[in-house]
């Protein structure tokens, strides 16, 4: 009983120290990807061929495997001398990288779609009433456009950053160690799938609940208590 | 160009046969996860809608920590995990090693557990989403419990439900390319195999991009076809006040 | 001497596609003059009344608030503001009141009566909130100013909508069917609020349905007719002795539903 608590104990140290990078990953491309979703979201009203093109890449981006993208990121693009000859093949060759911009284009269809809706259900009347005190289309975006999108869009965005949390552990598979990298060599070293893996969920569920109560916080604030009425 | 034609084409030198076949491997085993997952669901929306207490916590618990766990994981967990149980049995009768598991089957259970948990949510949805006077309805010219399940519920939660369902099942095509961590010879794997072999990654994981933006778009028609097929009242309503 | 003209339009054109909705409309209003503006649905008036602020911007002709035309150009096969930033700074001279209230649902109602005079007027915070609350106070909603859009009536959202508009010491008040998205019991307490604002003095345009209403504020009532003017003199000749067939058609059909 002691010999197994000690197991479970020395395997949650193992893999906490997974936990940085985990949290590297989700930060970094969350953060990218948000820059890049609003670029789209603008690039989208812009100009017609920015929207076809900006449609083409969600549905690419969406409708294909998270792994696949990954994959070709890290090993199709190296097929090339061109490519491997570049000044981006430092960058393109290290795994964390690319890990790290594979679910940042990733999220980034996703949350550019969530984005979409969220501009989609700002009320016209809203708008026209910023128009028609004479707000600047800066001010316009600033005051009005975006607090209520974002706000409408929240829900879904939050079910968005948990998926991303859960989707890090891919980037087990291009050889990285985080949580789920550290995992599977765990796994391989003591034959204990069903502790270690146990206590590695564990990891993920107590993070995936810490963001869910950020984000309700978040929320909150934004949307103060009638206001939603 | 035409030397990346040959090797994803069905000649002699080509694997376009070994994708195609890697690709209804990954139709079949979605397939067999996305019944699950639907079987799982609907039990336990029903679990959630009207059990007891004890019976509802459970289920929150279960849909909390699988929509709460890396998906990988979960097939991690039954791919060595199960191993671990039988290679314990094993050990009894004097063998030693480690035990694999069968993908398919693994990856079926596995990711089946993932969408029954999602299915749940999307499930009880499309039933709260019925408006409760066309239940009260029902009630009123004296169906019975059973009778309203089958012509009134069961038809309304679906309606509700389908984008949802849609929505799960565009899910389970791609989440079913982790299954080629067990070994499995799906779509992931064999492109997988296919860059390894030829040293041609950029070729095959293009051609693993249109063959699973296919089978996407192909199934989610599908789901297009019966929503609209379901929403058809509706509609003819719409256009008769239009 | 007659009064400077505040609000002026000048042979006002509007097509959507082939649907000339106005066909040449001129109009103003002096400075604390109310004009009613009057037609069946459809006539136009509230495609004229959105033309001011340039909400809408009209085919041909122009409009001018205080002297000052609103520049428009032609670019790309269509008229288009010269200078946004002119139209931005005159519609912040001009108080709008919408139909349906639009109302900013993420702000109190003292958010919204702040929000331009702060952010597009760029006047002091302190003295903006100061004046928003006797604003409020003006309106009868002094206990709704935390108060969220959503948690207001009809009439109540409409009220802090007209708080807002004045918020913006408008040299002018266009009033946008003000009435016509309430439920009947609420359309009271709105007119008496322009009622009041009609006795100020303020120079105002009201497109409304509300025939007896508009009888009793205005200074000078305009009736339109299928985009252009129909007829235009005081509210008794208009109301009560119309000059051409289809204002007094129009009158007859709409006090005898009122």
């Amino acid at each position: 009983m002691m010999a197994e608590l000690s197991f479970l104990l020395d395997v949650t140290r193992q893999l906490l120290g997974g936990l940085p990078l985990t949290i590297e990953l989700v930060t970094v491309s969350v953060a990218a990807g948000a820059l890049l979703a609003v670029a789209m979201a603008l690039a989208r009203s812009a100009s017609r061929l920015a929207a076809v093109i900006v449609s083409f890449y969600v549905f690419v981006f969406r409708g294909s495997p998270l792994l696949l993208q990954m994959f070709f990121i890290y090993y199709g693009l190296g097929q090339f001398a061109v490519v491997r000859e570049s000044f981006a093949w430092p960058a393109l060759r290290d795994p964390t990288f690319c890990a790290i911009l594979s679910l940042a284009l990733n999220t980034a269809a996703y949350t550019s779609e969530i984005l979409r809706g969220g501009l989609a259900s700002v009320p016209a009347g809203a708008i026209e009433a910023g128009r028609a005190v004479g707000m600047s289309r800066g001010l316009l975006l600033r005051r009005v456009v975006l607090p209520l999108a974002i706000r409408q869009a929240l829900p879904a965005y939050s079910n968005e950053l948990i998926e991303m949390v859960k989707s890090t552990s891919l980037a087990s598979i291009v050889t990285l160690m985080e949580v789920s990298g550290i995992a599977y060599a765990l796994v391989s070293a003591t034959y204990r799938a069903i502790e270690v893996l146990s206590c590695a969920g564990a990891i993920y569920l107590v993070l995936i609940v810490l963001l869910t109560r950020g984000v309700g916080w978040v929320e909150n604030w934004l949307s103060p208590a009638g206001s939603r009425a | 160009m035409g030397s990346t034609l040959r090797l994803v084409g069905f000649g002699p030198t080509g694997w376009g046969g070994t994708l195609l076949e890697g690709a209804a491997v990954t139709l079949a085993l979605s397939i067999c996860a996305y019944l699950l997952g639907l079987a799982l669901g609907a039990l336990c929306a029903w679990g959630r809608l009207s059990g007891g207490r004890a019976v509802r916590g459970t289920i929150d618990v279960y849909t909390t920590v699988l929509r709460g766990v890396p998906d990988l994981l979960v097939i991690y967990l039954f791919y060595f995990g199960g191993g671990q149980m039988i290679g314990a049995i094993a050990h009894l009768f004097g063998a030693t090693g480690f035990f694999g598991l069968n993908g398919f089957m693994v990856g079926t259970i596995a990711i089946g557990l993932v969408t029954g948990a999602y299915q749940t949510e999307v499930l009880r949805g499309g039933y709260l989403a019925i408006p409760k006077g066309e239940i009260e309805a029902a009630r009123a010219i004296g169906m019975g419990r059973l009778l309203m399940l089958r012509r009134i519920i069961a038809p309304r939660a679906l309606r509700f439900a389908l984008p949802g369902m849609g929505n799960v099942w565009q899910q389970v095509l791609k989440e079913s390319a982790l299954v080629s961590v067990t070994g499995l010879a799906e779509l992931m794997r064999q492109v997988n195999v296919a860059s390894g072999s030829t040293q041609l990654p950029f070729d095959f994981t293009i051609a693993g991009f249109v063959l699973y933006l296919a089978l996407a778009t192909v199934s989610g028609g599908v789901f297009m076809g019966v929503e609209r097929r379901l929403a058809h009242g509706e509609r003819m309503a719409r256009r008769q006040r239009a | 001497m007659a009064k400077p003209v505040v609000i002026e339009a000048i042979g006002v054109e509007k097509h959507f596609g082939a649907n000339k909705v106005l066909r040449g409309v001129s109009l103003a209003a002096r400075e604390g003059e109310v004009v009613s503006i009057v037609g069946a649905s459809g006539s136009g008036k509230s495609t004229l009344l959105r033309c001011f602020p340039l909400l809408e911007i009209p085919d041909a002709g122009d409009v001018a608030i205080a002297g000052e035309v609103l520049a428009l150009v032609e670019r790309g096969g269509r008229r288009v503001p010269r200078d946004m930033g002119q139209v931005q700074r005159v519609r912040s001279e001009l108080g709008f009141v919408f139909q349906s209230f639009n109302l900013w649902p993420h702000r109190t109602v003292l958010g919204n009566v702040i929000e331009a005079p702060v952010h597009v007027q760029k006047r002091p915070r302190a003295e903006c909130i100061a004046e928003a609350e006797a604003l409020l106070e003006k309106v009868g909603l002094a206990d709704k100013r935390d108060a969220w859009p959503a948690q207001l009536s009809g009439g109540q959202q409409q009220r802090a909508a007209i708080a807002r508009a004045l918020a913006m010491r408008p040299k002018a008040l266009l009033f946008d069917e003000p009435t016509s998205a309430l439920d009947p019991e609420l359309v009271g307490e709105v007119l008496r609020v322009i009622r009041g604002l009609a006795e100020e003095g303020r120079t105002m345009l009201i497109v409304t349905h509300e025939m007896s209403f508009a009888a009793e504020v205005s200074s000078r009532a305009v009736f339109l007719d299928a985009g252009i003017v129909g007829e235009e003199g005081s509210p008794e000749q208009i109301f009560r002795h119309p000059q051409t067939d289809r204002c007094r058609a129009f009158v007859a059909r709409h006090l005898a539903r009122g």
